[in-house]
């Protein structure tokens, strides 16, 4: 998913580009405008929970970070059920929102694409989202009750030097 | 203060800043406010603070706010109905004439049952003014010349320039003023004269269209029927009573505007002025097929010859 | 602090305040956002969270979750934030087209010659990649393996040379593309044509502060950055087609806004497209494309979740009145404006040694931007009458160059200084604590610049303003 997310950024690049040239050379292309703007629907929902397991969510390490055993597992615990209910609430929500257009028929103001489908992408990828948060969920409270354990299903807590390190892994100079 | 009653606290969701067509809202908040002796208070937000303006209509039927404003053209799918405000070259007329037209459609069952979907109920009109075009470039002086010419203009207008052979340019507003500039797009059409002046389309334009009149749309307010039917009787009534002063305030700040504009407009541009017979020509050519193609889209969903017919009798 | 009552309303919600109070619903909410986001709550859900809970005080539950249930999709899904993973991507694809290299040999031999003349090569170097990517600290990484070799090779300093690089990288934000820029862009609702070319000349500017500094410390402490060789003109020619992937880049989006092919988004997309094909040309390998692709549906994926999790919490904001309260209560002050707007950067300082940017800008400006608006006289003002001299568009433009450059100033400050850990981090050899001594003197530098960008605001409103008349 989060490929197919990454070919669509790829694919609007390259579209974008093309309609420029097109639209220069005398040709515009009609409804492109719209068509791409709700193409964000796509990469702004569907990698939400790729980034989850990647632990790409911003958040303020300094207390967490500095925390040791049990007190740690249980505030990781919080914090990921805290999101998890969040997620499960804007579930619901955005696919009410997501109805009533579908069930209106709401379109783009020019050329009239139904936006439903764009809107439905939320619910579905916060989905996914929920997922991954349960099986964090579960992968902390088994730590909290076996410190010792190998963590399991839980991104790894990460340093500055260690986050450092994933930038640099981006750049193949 | 002579209404008395409960403390009323209502929000109204707008966007951008304040402007004519917010100066209805300002009116509105403060003649009930004066009325009551500050116990009905209409606070309004601006800069969209309560709600992205194309989901004004969500937000009410959510109960999240108790007015706002929003256009038609923003989500033809959700108020199918009043696009017939976005017809091109329909027989509107001065402001006082479109006032009478928009009220008669505001009033017509199927408009009014498809708002109720939102659980909303139209106030007022805020009489958006014609879409007159500004351009660069050779000046449009009958129907031939708009053949090929690139046109920035939504909706029903747009619809009628591609039958006059126009290419359509779909660009952010935002964005028209340098692609004027730069000659990328001929000509735009936005409501006349505050929005083109707003755009600062004066500055790199070279003539303008000044009766043309080739359509307009419709940005209303909105009551939230919840909050509505909770009022006492007097409030209601007191909100009927200033709906008059609320459009003049609009009237006048369209005209503070145009004094303002019409002058820049006249001394910098070429003024193109169309006789009766080429007007009458392009409302045979790009008004018509508009209207039957609309009606024929909706006839499924609702009687759109109707509301067109609605529009002919309110303006006679 | 004495915050006004705003509204009369019915009581209502869990603190059974509601609308009676809403600026202490405000205060409440905003202490519930604080304590989460420390106890390591990630900010998309800490600010759901407290805006959630705010709405539901002021307007009840049903109301309050039918507004948010629209919000992740309609702030998300605007034509301007399209241009955001198109900017992330350029920059992840210009890494894998391998220009810095060449790039650094063509600064070196145009202006090594001067006093510290490599580590002023280093600095002009991350000037020009910036005009390709957006991400301080992946060019902080790259230019950590390209330069720091060449100057701990000639003798340099090492602090000086893991300095220049980690200060460098910052210039990536400024000159456009940008995404920081777009997003103050799309909070603030100003035209990203018009900060994008704002961020050019104060990019550049800094570029030359940082030279300058370095130039005057060597000629202090020769021995610190010993001269290095002086290149023929000849040898200065020969290394200009390594700059020309950048140079068609940088032309075709300036020709394509100016001849009016594009409007300033598309042609960030023109651009992408192009260093897609000097990529191609490089001989880009299908897994890099792919790891690009990935790196950037994540970044992307992340900044959209952050993005509409935040104005979750500002959508309450709005109903509670709070930063309406806050901008009356600022410019209430008895202070001078400027002692005002420099209280407003420190308080940038402190916030930046706890959270990265992105999420600095989206939390504080709801709050802070309206408050300088109406400290320069409000949306309607005149240049003459306004505190600072400028016009509403010109203030906004100015505001937000001057706050995305504090926010870069915090990657080389400690404690989360980012820009210094990715030197370190290449640099094996190179000690973070030697880093944070090294940029020391760049932090000098940018306070010299943000001083003299408040001091002379023409350096970024002038691009703008002629771009627009
Ligand atoms: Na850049
Ligand atoms: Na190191």
């Amino acid at each position: 998913m989060i490929v197919f997310s990454g070919i669509v950024v790829f694919i609007v690049m390259i579209l974008t580009s093309f309609q420029i040239i097109s639209r220069v050379m005398g040709y515009p292309w009609p409804g492109y405008l719209e068509l791409s703007e709700l193409s964000i629907s796509i990469f702004a929902f569907l990698g939400v929970a790729y980034a989850q397991r990647v632990d790409s969510h911003i958040r303020m390490e300094l207390i967490v970070g500095n925390l040791k055993g049990r007190l740690k597992w249980f505030v990781e615990v919080f914090a990921t059920f805290f999101g998890f209910l969040i997620i499960l609430i804007l579930i619901k929500y955005s696919f009410l929102f997501a109805l009533d257009s579908y069930k209106i028929g709401d379109t783009t103001y020019d050329y009239l694409y139904p936006t439903w489908p764009a809107k439905a992408l939320v619910p579905i990828g916060f989905s996914i989202w929920a997922l991954r948060l349960l099986l964090e969920l579960i992968g902390y409270v088994r730590m909290l009750f076996l410190p010792n354990s190998e963590p399991f299903a839980i991104p790894v807590t990460k340093s500055p030097e260690e986050l450092a390190n994933e930038e640099i892994k981006v750049i193949r100079e | 203060a002579s209404v008395d009653g409960p403390s009323v606290f209502w929000k109204f969701s707008l966007w951008g800043k304040r402007r004519a067509f917010t100066e209805g809202a300002e009116t509105l908040s403060k003649r009930l406010s004066e009325e009551t002796n500050g116990k009905f208070q209409l606070k309004i937000f601006y800069g969209g603070q309560l709600s992205k303006s194309k989901e004004n209509l969500d937000g009410l039927k959510a109960n999240s706010f108790e007015m706002a404003g929003f256009c038609n053209f923003y989500h033809p799918g959700k108020n199918p109905g009043l696009m017939v405000l976005t017809m091109p070259f329909l027989p509107m007329g001065d402001f006082d004439k479109d006032v009478k037209i928009r009220q008669a459609v505001y009033d017509h069952p199927i408009v009014k049952d498809q708002l109720a979907k939102w659980n909303a109920m139209l106030y007022m009109t805020s009489n958006l003014p014609q879409y007159e075009f500004l351009g660069k470039g050779k000046p449009p002086m009958n129907l031939s010349d708009f053949k090929g010419m690139r046109v920035r203009a939504g909706g029903g207008v747009g619809q009628a320039m591609e039958k006059l052979g126009a290419i359509r340019q779909t660009v952010p507003a935002s964005e028209v003023y340098t692609l004027i500039s730069r000659g990328a797009v001929d000509a735009v059409s936005f409501p006349y004269t505050y929005a083109h002046a707003s755009y600062k389309i004066h500055e790199v334009a070279e003539w303008y269209t000044a009766n043309l009149s080739p359509g307009t749309s419709d940005c209303p307010y909105v009551i939230n029927q919840t909050a509505y039917n909770k009022l006492p009787q007097q409030y209601k009534d007191l909100l009927a009573k200033l709906k008059p002063e609320a459009i003049a305030a609009v009237k006048v700040a369209y005209k503070k505007a145009d004094d303002k504009n019409l002058p820049m407009f006249k001394s910098k541009l070429k003024e193109i002025r169309y006789d009766e017979k080429t007007l009458e020509e392009f409302r045979k050519v790009a008004g018509k097929p508009v209207w039957d193609a609309w009606v024929a889209e909706n006839k499924d969903q609702f009687d759109a010859q109707a509301l067109i017919d609605l529009v002919f009798e309110a303006a006679k | 602090m004495s915050f006004e009552k705003l509204f009369s309303g019915e009581a209502s919600g869990i603190f059974g305040i509601g609308y009676e109070d809403p600026i202490l619903v405000g205060l409440i909410c905003t202490g519930i956002l604080l304590v989460l986001v420390l106890s390591g709550v990630r900010v998309v859900f800490a600010s759901s969270f407290a805006g959630i809970i705010g709405l539901v005080e002021l307007i009840g539950v049903g109301p309050a979750l039918g507004n948010v249930g629209a919000i992740p999709y309609s702030k998300s899904v605007t034509f301007v934030l399209g241009l955001l993973p198109i900017f992330i991507l350029i920059g992840f694809l210009a890494f894998q087209a391998g220009l810095t290299r060449q790039l650094f040999e063509a600064a070196k031999r145009w202006v090594g010659f001067v006093p510290g003349g490599l580590a002023v090569a280093t600095v002009f170097a991350t000037a020009g990649f910036a005009a390709v990517s957006g991400a301080s600290t992946a060019t902080a990484a790259v230019f950590s393996r390209v330069a720091i070799p060449e100057m701990l090779k000639e003798g340099y300093d090492k602090k000086l040379a893991a300095g220049v690089v980690a200060a460098g990288g910052t210039l990536a934000s400024l000159i456009p593309p940008s995404a920081i820029l777009v997003i103050y862009a799309i909070i603030v609702e100003e035209s990203v044509g018009a900060l994008l070319l704002a961020g050019f000349l104060p990019g550049v500017f800094s570029a030359f502060v940082y030279a300058a500094i370095i130039i005057v410390w060597a000629k202090l402490n020769p021995n610190l950055a010993p001269p290095s060789k002086r290149y023929s003109l000849k040898e200065k020619v020969m290394s200009l087609p390594g700059v020309l992937p950048i140079a068609i880049v940088i032309s075709v989006i300036i020709s394509a806004i100016y001849a009016g092919w594009a409007t300033p988004t598309e042609a960030g997309a023109l651009g992408a497209f192009v260093v897609l094909i000097i990529a191609l040309y490089k001989g880009i390998k299908i897994e890099s494309l792919k790891f690009a692709l990935i790196e950037t549906a994540k970044l992307v994926a992340m900044i959209f979740s952050i993005i509409w999790g935040v104005l979750i919490f500002v959508r309450f904001l709005g109903f509670s009145g709070l930063p309406e309260t806050f901008a009356n209560w600022i410019i209430s002050l008895p202070f001078d404006p400027y002692l005002i707007l420099i209280m407003i950067l420190l308080g940038y300082v402190i916030l930046g040694m706890f959270i990265d940017a992105i999420g600095l800008l989206l939390l504080t400006l709801p709050v802070v931007y309206p408050a300088i608006i109406l400290l320069n006289g409000g949306p309607d003002v005149t240049a003459e009458q306004s505190a600072f001299g400028m016009t509403f568009n010109q203030v906004s433009i100015w505001f937000g160059i001057i706050v995305v450059k504090m926010a870069e100033v915090c990657l080389i400050t400690p404690p989360i200084g980012l820009n210094c850990f990715v030197v370190a981090g290449v640099r094996k050899d190179i000690p973070v604590t030697d880093v944070f001594k090294g940029v020391t003197l760049f932090f000098i530098a940018d306070i010299l610049t943000i001083i003299a960008l408040i001091l002379f605001p023409s350096v970024i409103t002038w691009l703008p303003d002629l771009m627009m008349s």
